[in-house]
C-alpha cells in the first residue's frame, strides 16, 4: 500500500541517535545503514516529487546508493544491518525501477496524490463517460473483429494476406496515437511540477484520462503484435 | 479467482452471439467499452415497431469471461421485453445472477451500459424521447 505524501517524519537515528528525517537510506550525520525508511520512492533519491526528472541523475544516484548498499560492505557489520542492507536494496530498485520509466512514474505519482488508476477504481467512476475514450470504440471493436478473423484463418491453416496487411496498418496507426498520448502525457508533467494546486488537480486528472487511453491503446497494440507475430 | 458456474456456462455457451443489421430502422445498436481493461462490446436489439418489444438480441463482447456471461444473459433478459421494461435491468442484478466478485462488477456495468446504449440508438433512429431513466433514486 502506498503511503500519503507527508515523509518528513523525524526519527533518530539508531547508532548515532541524532535525528533525521524518515526518507534516507544512511545517517546523514554518521553515514550509517537506516532500516527501509516509511517515505515515498521519489525520497529514496533525495527528490521532490516531480514529473519530469534527470533521468541522468537519477541513474547515478542509484549507481552510487547500490555501491554504498552493497553486501559485501556489510561483511562484518551486525546483523541488523545486514537485513536492512538487503531490505534497502530491494526498496531502492523498486524505486529506481518505478521512477526510472515514465509511465510507471506518472501513474506511481498520481496514486500518491489518490488518484485511481486502472483497475483499481473498480467502481466509484465508473460512470464518468469522459474515461471511456468513445473516439475509439468503433475502431477498437473492427480491429478485435479482424483479429478474430485472422486467428481463426491461422488455425485453419490459411493465410490472408489482405487481413494481414490491414491489421498491419492499424498497428501503425494505433502505435502512432500511442505516441500522441505519450507527448500529450509529458505536456502535464509540466503543468503538475510547476503548478499551484489548482493546476496540479487539472493536470491530474487530464493524465489519469490520458493513462486509461493508454493502456487501451497499449492492450491493442500487444494483441496485434501477438497476432501477427504468431 | 474461480469463475461461478452460471459465468463458465455462460462463457462456454454464450447466447445469442452475432450481428443484426445496423442500418436497420428496427435495429438498435450499443457499442460500449470498459476503460478498465480496454474491453469492448456491442449489443443490439431489433424492436417491433408496433409493440415496442424487444424481439431480438445479440452481441458480441471481446474481454474477460464476466464480460461475456455478463452480455450474454443481458441478451437472455431483454429478449420479449418492451424497451422501457429493459431499461429497467440494472448491473446490480447481472451481479447476483452470475454471482460476480467486486472485480468484476465493472463487467456487469458494461452489459447494462450496452443496454442502454442500444435502447438509446434505437430511440434516436426512430425519433422516440428520451425518457429520463434515473436508476433506483427515482423510486426511492
Ligand atoms: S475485466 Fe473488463 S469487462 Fe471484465
Ligand atoms: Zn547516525
Amino acid at each position: 500500500m502506498l503511503k500519503v505524501l507527508d515523509s518528513a517524519v523525524p526519527v533518530a537515528c539508531w547508532s548515532c541517535s541524532v535525528a533525521h528525517n524518515d526518507a534516507t537510506l544512511f545517517c546523514p550525520h554518521c553515514s550509517k545503514i537506516q532500516p527501509p525508511p516509511g517515505g515515498d520512492y521519489f525520497s529514496v533519491f533525495g527528490l521532490e516529487p516531480r514529473l519530469n526528472l534527470d533521468l541522468a541523475a537519477l541513474e547515478q544516484e542509484f549507481h552510487r546508493l547500490s555501491r554504498r548498499l552493497h553486501p559485501d560492505r556489510f561483511a562484518r557489520a551486525g546483523e541488523n544491518e545486514k537485513q536492512w542492507s538487503l531490505a534497502d536494496t530491494a526498496l531502492l530498485n523498486d524505486a529506481y525501477r518505478t521512477l526510472k520509466d515514465p509511465i510507471h512514474r506518472t501513474e506511481y505519482l498520481l496514486k500518491l496524490h489518490g488518484a485511481e488508476i486502472g483497475d483499481e477504481h473498480s467502481g466509484k467512476d465508473r460512470r464518468d463517460p469522459s474515461r471511456v475514450p468513445a473516439d475509439l470504440l468503433e475502431e477498437v471493436f473492427e480491429l478485435n473483429m479482424q483479429l478474430e478473423e485472422m486467428r481463426m484463418a491461422r488455425s485453419a491453416g490459411e493465410t490472408d494476406t489482405e487481413l494481414q496487411a490491414s491489421l498491419e496498418q492499424a498497428k501503425r496507426k494505433f502505435d502512432g496515437l500511442l505516441e500522441d498520448v505519450d507527448k500529450d502525457l509529458r505536456n502535464e508533467w509540466q503543468a503538475w511540477d510547476e503548478g499551484d494546486d489548482v493546476a496540479r488537480k487539472a493536470a491530474q486528472n487530464k493524465m489519469v484520462a490520458l493513462l486509461d487511453r493508454r493502456r487501451y491503446l497499449s492492450n491493442l497494440v500487444r494483441d496485434v503484435t501477438e497476432t501477427l507475430g504468431a | 479467482m474461480a469463475y461461478s458456474d452460471k459465468v463458465v456456462d455462460h462463457y462456454n455457451n454464450p447466447r445469442n452471439v452475432g450481428t443484426l443489421d445496423k442500418s436497420s430502422q428496427e435495429v438498435g445498436t450499443g457499442l460500449v467499452g470498459a476503460p478498465e481493461c480496454g474491453d469492448v462490446m456491442r449489443l443490439q436489439i431489433r424492436v417491433n415497431p408496433e409493440t415496442q418489444v424487444i424481439e431480438e438480441a445479440k452481441f458480441k463482447t471481446f474481454g474477460c469471461g464476466s464480460a461475456i456471461a455478463s452480455s450474454s444473459l443481458a441478451t437472455e433478459w431483454i429478449k420479449g421485453r418492451t424497451v422501457e421494461d429493459a431499461l429497467a435491468i440494472k448491473n446490480t442484478d447481472i451481479v447476483k445472477e452470475l454471482s460476480l466478485p467486486p472485480v468484476k462488477i465493472h463487467c456487469s456495468v458494461l452489459a447494462e451500459d450496452a443496454i442502454r446504449a442500444a435502447i438509446g440508438d434505437w430511440k434516436k433512429k426512430n425519433g422516440v424521447a428520451e425518457t429520463e431513466t434515473a436508476p433506483a433514486e427515482a423510486k426511492a
